[in-house]
């Protein structure tokens, strides 16, 4: 057949849609996606000035002694509301500063979301790396594991680990990292069994790449992308989780995080003092939407099937 | 006939996974501690507490005590909740019938707002209806629950004072007979306008609170499916057949947005049975969801085992349900692969 | 020299004059189809050749209504349909003025049409081939249900006369048997259908439409029709696929066909037996025939008359035996050379050098000028007219129609 279609270049087989001018050629593309869309940039706004908060924290509040992370406690303003001299939030039923546990609170949750977060994600790719490469009977025994942790809803499964350990935020963590790491492990099989099929894989094996090189220069960045999208997603999922469960009453009474302080200040909302949890649960849902924000515009800008395809 | 087989090894399949959930759940909670904290007190002896951990094999090795617990489960003996002072087999439908009076009335306004919300969106994509859906949808799906159930509870109980809290006014409650245990079916059956509009009333707000970090999930992913399947070349084809707007949409894209849009419905069952305990906790709803959340924190075993059982169950079956309406309506899948 | 000088040319059942469609990018306008002039005569089939992204496929849309705005704008230009057996001309009463173009047949403008009417043509009297027919067939849907509404759009009167319904029938049987016939039933309807007294009529009207679509579906020489529509697009075989979107588009037996690239998608192989298929309908039916391609050999096998487009702008028009045994523009040149003939020798083959050109707001010049053998200085500064060189042979180059000074300044629309 003559087909009268322009004849691309030819083909530099080493250059050539290898991993890496892959890569290259996508990092370019998708910073400039992100940037340019305007959600993307107030969630990554948000994201710098919790941050900001929560790396300056003693200077915004100063801590309280010895504990720093407990909330203090100023037995001669007890519920006072918002707007009291030193208290500009208000107080709690215990005479804790709201906008304390506001600032404080942002590095509990910096600290939870960055623990869990990696730990998960480590946990996550070893394992599935481990399913995906190796196969035969071991991909069979932990994809059953996975199966098994898949079917108790994540919320539900943590509570119930939390509440065995023992209420205290150190379990808490420990509970969000035993059970977040499995979607990790999914992504990275699937990942892994996708990419294997991928032409350049093919051609780096039939070179005849060892397969440990094949594994560190054309699988692991390729996987890392979609793991990158869930773990953004996941520093505010996580956040959210956390708080949820301090919130049932699973943390120690009395520590800086957001979800105890919406659960101390419920007990007055009958009696009109609206403030002690409306603030703190204001700071949950600010940072589960920047990574949200965040994360839906790295998927977009990710994801060459987003919507703006033409 | 293939959809016949993969739902036979899906029922094959369900009751190992059923029994792995079990064996994990048992071993962490034996980790935990003892399981006969809810029945020690101060004054009983030492000979009472090695009676008590006789009776429960607490000297066994954890296998022969996984297969005592695994025996009595089968028997309909999930154990003693210390939270409700009763065993749990007993309380468990009175609370389960409160969480499903409240869930599924939150889950189909909120399946169907999802839907339609989402067709609205993606129909005028980019315009700015658009535009303030997708806003809503995104803040809906990083909202705290239990903080947004408390906001409501600010305004609507504690100050302006249109709806209560709890599940029924108590004087109604007691004025009829219970058979169902949902409320509202059990006021219609009595004939009670009364009962129902107070059921309805008091469903109010914990509904909204729990359905609309579903709509906000529904919502998002039926817009964008819609978007992508607008811009498939079968829309244009419909078009260029003559049909009406109307019949493109319906028939052609809705349809199909809908097919992915189902498992992300099916995945919000269990963000309901999540944000049921949060949702409960608040509005002082009696349910499973609080009941749990006192469990939690008393350390009530055989309640905690109990409820991650049966929740285990239920998204599997819900899956499995998922699965079948997938297959339903899109004949390219192929199940079990 | 030709036949096409002896014979009175048929008349022209479509005319397109000095199309414009833009695009709005983050880059800015780009013209991607920039003052398109052909038409279509009775009967014929006329090639539109041009390499991807030239335009061709936007053009062909244009009949239908069928490019998005946004991001496109239809900037200027008519798209004129005479259908056939149309009614005479409204404005002279089919004495011929300046809205007929002198034929005195009624002709509808296609871009300047109410929404409704433009529903009416399509599949009626304009139906779409599409490239690929495994994304043009929606993959939920039986063959059978996807041809059936076409059936259903514009025969539904048809449809409920074998059902037993007449013009003036009132009451409920009636008007639930036009609901389904106008697609237009309920849940409930869908239900009553079940029993007596709609069960006989309804269970006519489908047993009418099933007929039909399996005619349609055997006019396309698939084997089995009935069985093929219970079945799913996917279960199906590509060229199998391409008869059925065939049939489709035949259904209401339309005046003119867009054929987009329809055997591009499909086997070497199979392509063979589809173009022979669409071949062999057309002459059967004398429909007209858009078709598109970037194949220029199938072009030649296939067609009567061909444009060649090139980035936007149409660069040759003529009979098939003009066009490719006397090409007048450079660019058809090329092209030619760049088919390989039996004489040709292993690696000497033809490529015009250089690219496309980029297409975002163009200064007024030759779109080919870059890529020219024989560009002057002439070529730059204005836009070459599509102008005659041979009776129904039009070039747009200065080589055949030098600029003269004096002529005015090619007219241009502001489109900044």
């Amino acid at each position: 057949m003559t087909q009268i279609d322009t004849p691309a270049k030819p083909l530099d087989p080493l250059r050539h849609d290898t991993a890496f001018t892959v890569r290259l050629r996508r990092y370019r593309e998708i910073s400039g996606t992100i940037l340019s869309n305007p959600t993307t940039v107030i969630g990554l706004f948000f994201i710098i000035a919790l941050l900001c908060m929560a790396i300056f924290a003693p200077l915004l509040a100063p801590p309280n002694v010895p504990d720093p992370y407990q909330m203090p406690r100023d037995w001669g303003a007890v519920r006072s509301p918002p707007g009291t001299p030193g208290h500009p939030l208000g107080t709690t039923n215990q005479g804790g500063d709201v906008l304390y546990g506001v600032i404080w609170g942002s590095r509990t949750s910096l600290q939870l979301s960055l623990i869990v977060v990696s730990v998960t994600v480590v946990i996550g790719v070893c394992i599935g790396s481990l399913a995906g490469l190796v196969g035969g009977w071991l991909d069979e025994a932990l994809m059953r594991v996975v199966d098994i942790f898949l079917s108790i809803p994540e919320l539900i499964f943590a509570l119930a680990v939390a509440a065995i350990l023992g209420p205290s935020f150190t379990n808490i963590i420990l509970s969000l990292c035993i059970v977040f790491w499995v979607k990790y492990a999914r992504i990275m099989r699937a990942q892994i069994i996708l990419i294997r099929q991928a032409d350049y894989v093919q051609a780096a094996r039939v070179i005849g790449d060892t397969r440990f090189n094949i594994f560190r220069r054309d699988i692991l960045p390729n996987a890392i992308t979609p793991i990158a999208v869930q773990a953004t997603l996941d520093m505010g999922n996580i956040v959210l989780v956390g708080a949820t469960l301090s919130f049932i009453g699973l943390s120690e009474s009395g520590i800086a995080e957001w979800g105890v302080l919406v659960s101390e200040g419920q007990a007055g909302i009958a009696s009109g003092r609206w403030w002690a949890s409306t603030f703190p649960g204001l700071m949950i849902f600010i940072w589960a939407l920047a990574f949200n924000l965040v994360g839906d515009g790295l998927r977009d800008a990710l994801d060459p099937k987003t919507e703006d395809k033409r | 006939m293939q959809l016949r087989d993969y739902i036979i090894r899906r029922l094959i399949i369900l009751p190992f996974l059923v029994f792995g959930v079990s064996v994990v759940v048992f071993t962490l909670t034996r980790i935990g501690g003892s399981p006969i904290g809810v029945y020690l007190s101060h004054e009983m002896s030492a000979a009472e507490v090695q009676q008590l951990e006789e009776r429960f094999h607490l000297n066994e090795p954890l296998y022969v005590q996984y297969f005592y617990w695994a025996r009595g489960a089968l028997q309909g003996d999930f154990g003693y909740s210390g939270v409700a002072s009763a065993p749990v087999s007993q309380v468990f439908w009175p609370k389960l019938a409160a969480t499903l009076e409240l869930s599924v009335v939150s889950a189909a306004v909120a399946v169907m707002l999802g839907l339609w919300l989402g067709v609205f969106a993606g129909v005028r994509r980019n315009r700015w209806q658009d535009h303030v859906t997708r806003v809503v949808a995104v803040s809906g799906a990083s909202l705290p629950l239990f903080w947004f159930g408390i906001v409501l509870l600010i305004i609507f109980w504690a100050n302006l004072g249109w709806f209560p809290v709890g599940r029924s006014d108590a004087d109604i409650w007691a004025s009829m007979p219970h058979p169902t245990g949902l409320y509202m079916l059990d006021s219609i059956l009595a004939g009670s306008w009364r009962g129902f509009v107070d059921a309805v009333w008091h469903l109010i707000l914990p509904a909204i609170t729990l359905g609309f970090g579903a709509v906000a999930i529904i919502t998002r992913m039926m817009r964008s499916a819609l978007v992508e399947e607008l811009q498939q070349e079968y829309v244009d084809a419909a078009r260029a057949k003559g049909l009406p707007e109307r019949l493109v949409l319906n028939r052609h894209a809705r349809r199909n947005a809908l097919v992915p849009t189902v498992t992300v419905i099916g995945l919000t069952i269990a963000f309901l049975m999540q944000g049921a305990i949060a949702a409960e906790i608040i509005f002082r709803w009696p349910g499973l969801g609080r009941w749990m959340a006192s469990a939690v924190v008393r350390g009530d075993q055989a309640t905690i085992m109990t409820y991650v059982l049966f929740t285990s169950v239920l998204f599997l079956f819900a899956n499995l349900v998922v699965d079948i309406i997938y297959a339903k309506l899109d004949p390219r899948v192929r199940l079990g692969d | 020299m030709n036949a096409m000088n002896t014979v009175t040319p048929a008349p022209r059942i479509a005319e397109v004059k000095g199309l414009k469609v833009h695009f709005q990018s983050k880059q800015g306008r780009v013209h991607a189809v920039d003052g398109v002039d052909f038409d279509i005569r009775d009967g014929e089939m006329l090639g539109l050749v041009g390499e991807t992204g030239c335009g061709k496929s936007v053009t062909g849309r244009c009949f239908l209504d069928l490019v998005p705005q946004p991001p496109a704008d239809i900037a200027g230009g008519r798209v004129l349909f005479r259908p056939r057996g149309g009614k005479a001309c409204p404005d002279c009463s089919g004495k011929g003025c300046e809205t007929c173009g002198g034929t005195g047949a009624e002709t509808l403008d296609l871009l300047n049409i109410p929404a409704k009417k433009m529903r009416q043509i399509r599949g009626e009297k304009i139906a779409m081939i599409f490239q690929d027919p495994g994304k043009a067939l929606n993959p939920t849907l039986t063959i059978g249900a996807q041809l059936s509404e076409v059936f259903l759009q514009h025969k539904s009167h048809e449809l409920l006369e074998a059902a037993g319904v007449g013009e003036g029938d009132r009451g409920w049987v009636a008007g639930s048997l036009r609901r389904q016939a106008n697609q237009r039933e309920g849940s409930f309807d869908r239900w009553a259908r079940r029993f007596p007294p709609l069960k006989g009529p309804s269970r006519r009207l489908q047993k009418a439409l099933d007929e039909k679509v399996a005619a349609a579906l055997a006019e396309t020489q698939i084997p089995n029709p009935r069985r093929v529509m219970t079945s799913y697009p996917h279960e199906l075989s590509g060229g199998m696929r391409q008869r059925v979107m065939i049939a489709q588009s035949l259904a209401c037996d339309p005046d003119l066909i867009i054929a987009d690239e329809p055997t591009t998608a499909l086997d070497v192989t199979i392509q063979a037996r589809i173009l022979d298929l669409i071949k062999m309908l057309q002459a059967k039916r004398r429909t007209s025939v858009l078709y598109i391609s970037h194949d220029l050999s199938l072009v030649r096998k296939v067609c009567d008359r061909v444009a060649v487009m090139y980035a936007g702008r149409i660069a040759e028009v003529g009979t098939v035996s003009q066009v490719f045994t006397d090409p007048r523009h450079p660019y058809t040149q090329g092209l030619l050379n760049a088919v390989p003939r039996a004489g040709t020798r292993r690696g000497h083959l033809a490529s015009i050098p250089g690219t496309v050109p980029e297409l975002v707001d163009p200064p007024p010049a030759c779109r080919f000028v870059d890529r020219c053998p024989k560009a002057m200085a002439q070529c730059r500064g204005a836009d070459p007219q599509l102008l005659p060189v041979t009776e129904g042979h039009d070039v747009a180059c200065f080589l055949e129609h030098p600029r003269e000074d004096t002529a005015p300044e090619t007219p241009r629309l502001e489109t900044a």
